[in-house]
């Protein structure tokens, strides 16, 4: 028997899910961002499902979608089990292009730290309470979110000059215990000391 | 004394002859590889095609050391300005060869991340198409740069920069002069005023009957 | 860098940038590390310095253009990356294919899979020193490259596979060509153990660097040879067998402490397993047709088309409105030589693909790597960063 036809009923009584008619070929719920989390630690947990690995995070956008009505943007994560082989399981939370904000599982999951990251440069979908919510793919200077469908495709950007990694640096540093004494000045990226590339004690 | 040596072992040549010979022989490349050309390029470095054949094994990873800038693959607008970063650290002379058709003309990726040819960057001395080209069409382009870097003249270019050079200090030292000029005019001028000053000190000192 | 560590002292950091354009970082990527002393403190991991739009340039063509930008992401095993989105857009269609097709993909997966692990371990001698190892280990993939050539004409991009068929059928004299160099392959992999396994600086230089755990090695997301260089023995192709895996006899090859000493290895034995499945597929090999028979899908022969109008319509429709996916959303992840190449695809009905999300295999490794190296000495970065393999046309795509 198939796994997800017993767990679906469980997730359906417990987080209210809904299923995806879209998915005809694998696994695929859909839930409120309200109880995302909750579903999640479930998920990963739980004996019946184990999914213990997130393989990626999705962010579709459905402007001008054939019939289709509801909100514009969709996060989509997928999961994968590895005590139990084989099975997987999808995720989608549906994001209006209003609020545009989901709760963050960067803290249950290590990887969804720069797989977020990478759909808020993609698509501009901010993730609630995310450490560390920079652009990964495209450059600081860059502005609009490329994958979004109503960006042109050859709407090309210039970077000035190289991103500036001290920020970061700092922040690591001190999520790991350490206290720096002295922060780099943030600068910018329009300021022209910035442009000199030029790091401030 | 061996008969070689009584015979007058000496030919005359030029010396444009001699540097370019020496230079296109050992070009050293600064593999700036990036994408699927450079695993090209590494095989081209490898036995069965040995790029040590026109002396150009000897790939440096830093631009200081290096003649041939070799970018190999896409530059995307975040990697712009840190490849025009690194040809100008470069020593003069140097080349820049295009491998492959993204680095060309920015290939089949016309897209808002993709600097369409590094052309835009800096300038180029040999395309090589392709996605990715062939070792051997890596060979035709350093065969291309030997015949460039021959037609080079080591002596009109050292007269140029020397020209340049002479000029750049004519000029100078023409301000020089002029600065000199100005300051002395200016010194003069100070000299005059504490002069005038002291005189009227004294004379304020010992006051004399006007109108006398 | 001026800072007080946890117990106290005082330490001044100095800030180092590597990359992107460094011998050590294949392809371009970079990490900014503060360094006390010649450890390092902490890192961080800047990407995307090769992201050229992947995603976009696939929903702007049909899904059977999508093929030729799937070579650029891993392109060291191409093909392998063909493979895996057709096989996702076919199980959407829900097709069988014959049987010649999947027995030529098996053997063109494994034979990429050994190329992909040859320039893998390759680039890990080079950078850990050792010049006799790499050219070893091309010596057999440059023979490889002839049988791409033969077969498709191209050397490194290949566009092998379409959906619903390959491009072409294999010349004459390809099986002798493959046992040829699956013989030269075990032959130089000799050789490469001789360099290696009793080499004290390759010893000290990779047992015991950069571990990882298997628990955190599943939280990061790893998987195929880093993940199973910790011990665990996941592989997609005994889990969820496609293309009848599960009928050939091999062995998922593990590690134990998840150093760079075992992702080497496992890498180099993955190499043995994969000859063992190509010579086992060579002797299914049977003749028979390699696409299957429907205009909507497969575009008919030029022999057809000059024949009879309906296969012309046929290319015509093809070429212009493309494979007609059926709508809906699908996940399809094959094990490809740096772990699992997940596909992510939303169809509306139409000829073009409405989004196509790549899940890169070494994104996650990558995103792992701060925690590999904090700690460790510069240097020890340069062989952990080679032993994950990061290709940056994936990684970034």
């Amino acid at each position: 028997m198939n796994f997800f036809e017993t767990l679906f009923p469980v997730l359906e009584t417990k987080f209210n899910v809904e299923k995806d008619a879209s998915a005809h070929w694998d696994h695929s719920v859909i839930a409120k961002a309200s109880v995302l989390r909750d579903l999640i630690i479930f998920l990963r947990d739980d004996e019946s499902s184990k999914m213990e690995m997130l393989l990626d995070v999705v962010g579709i956008d459905y402007l001008g979608f054939q019939d289709y009505e509801g909100p514009r943007f969709a996060v989509e994560y997928v999961f994968k089990s590895i005590s139990h082989p084989g099975r997987r399981v999808r995720v989608k939370v549906f994001v209006s292009e209003q609020d545009l904000e989901v709760p963050t599982i960067s803290d249950l999951y290590p990887i969804a730290n720069w797989q977020e990251r990478e759909v808020y440069d993609q698509y501009g979908i901010l993730f609630k309470d995310h450490p560390d919510l920079r652009r990964i793919l495209n450059h600081v200077e860059f502005e609009g979110h490329p994958l979004r469908k109503d960006y042109p495709a050859h709407r090309r950007q210039w970077l000035s000059t190289n991103d500036f990694l001290l920020p970061a640096l700092e922040k690591r540093l001190e999520s790991k215990g350490y206290k720096v004494v002295q922060h780099s000045k943030e600068v910018l990226p329009n300021e022209d000391e910035y442009l000199t590339g030029s790091i401030q004690e | 004394m061996t008969p070689e040596a009584r015979e007058g072992n000496i030919f005359t040549s030029s010396l444009d002859f001699l540097v370019n010979w020496g230079r296109k022989n050992s070009l050293w490349p600064f593999p700036y590889g990036t994408a699927c050309c450079a695993i090209e390029f590494m095989s081209t470095e490898t036995a069965r095609y040995d790029l040590s054949r026109i002396g150009s094994e000897y790939v440096r990873f830093t631009p200081r050391q290096s003649d041939v800038l070799l970018v190999a693959g896409t530059i995307t607008y975040k990697q712009a300005p840190i490849l025009k970063r690194i040809y100008e650290q470069m020593a003069e002379p140097r080349w820049v060869i295009a491998m492959g058709a993204c680095a060309c003309s920015g290939g089949f990726y016309d897209c808002y991340c993709t600097v369409p040819g590094i052309d835009h960057i800096i300038p180029v001395d040999v395309y090589i198409g392709g996605c990715p080209p062939r070792p051997e069409s890596f060979f035709d382009a350093m065969f291309d740069l030997q015949k460039k870097v021959e037609d080079e003249s080591y002596m009109k270019q050292r007269a140029e920069r020397l020209k340049d050079q002479i000029e750049d200090i004519k000029r100078k030292s023409k301000e020089c002069r002029e600065d000199l000029i100005l300051r002395k005019n200016e010194a003069c001028e100070m000299v005059s005023n504490t002069v005038r000053s002291k005189v009227n000190d004294v004379l304020d000192v010992f006051p004399f009957k006007k109108g006398r | 860098m001026k800072v007080i560590a946890p117990n106290g002292d005082k330490l001044n950091l100095m800030p180092l940038n590597v990359g992107p354009s460094h011998g050590a970082t294949h392809g371009c990527l970079r990490y900014f590390c503060a360094l006390d002393g010649e450890s390092i403190v902490a890192t961080v991991g800047e990407i995307g310095y090769l992201h050229r739009g992947f995603e976009k340039m696939a929903e702007r063509g049909t899904w059977q253009q999508v093929v030729p930008y799937t070579d650029r992401l891993n392109y060291c095993s191409a093909m392998m990356n063909n493979i895996a989105y057709c096989r996702a857009v076919e199980n959407m269609f829900q097709m069988e294919l014959p049987e010649r097709t999947k027995i030529l993909r098996v053997i063109i997966n494994e034979l990429s899979r050994m190329a992909d692990h040859c320039i893998c371990v390759a680039a890990a001698a080079q950078d850990l020193g050792s010049t006799t190892g790499f050219f070893y280990l091309f010596d057999s993939r440059e023979m490889m490259m002839v049988i791409w050539e033969k077969l498709t004409g191209a050397r490194l991009t290949n566009s092998y596979s379409r959906i619903g068929g390959l491009y072409r059928d294999t010349y004459d004299g390809f099986e002798e060509d493959v046992l040829a160099v699956c013989k030269q392959a075990e032959k130089n992999l000799r050789d490469v153990h001789a360099c290696f396994d009793r080499n004290r600086i390759f010893l000290d230089r990779t047992v015991g660097i950069g571990a990882m755990k298997p628990e955190r090695a599943i939280q990061w997301g790893w998987t195929g040879p880093c993940l199973r260089a910790t011990g665990v023995a996941s592989d997609l192709r005994k889990d969820e067998p496609y293309y009848d895996y599960e009928t050939y006899d091999w062995n998922v090859v593990t590690g134990t402490a998840g150093d760079v000493y075992d992702r080497l290895m496992v890498r180099l034995a993955e190499i043995e397993e994969s000859i063992k499945i190509v010579r086992q597929a060579l002797k299914r090999l049977t003749p028979g047709p390699i696409d299957i028979m429907d205009p909507r899908i497969r575009v008919p022969s030029h022999a057809l088309a000059y024949q009879d109008i309906e296969s012309l319509i046929g290319r015509f429709k093809s070429v212009y409105e493309g494979v007609r996916v059926p709508a809906g959303e699908y996940y399809c992840g094959s094990e490809a030589a740096n772990g699992e190449l997940g596909f992510t695809l939303v169809s509306d009905g139409s000829g073009k693909p409405w989004r196509v999300k790549v899940r890169p295999p070494c994104f996650t490794q990558f995103a792992a790597f701060q925690e590999l190296v904090e700690g460790s000495m510069l240097t020890d970065s340069v062989a952990t960063l080679s032993s994950i393999n990061i290709i940056a046309g994936e990684l970034d795509r």
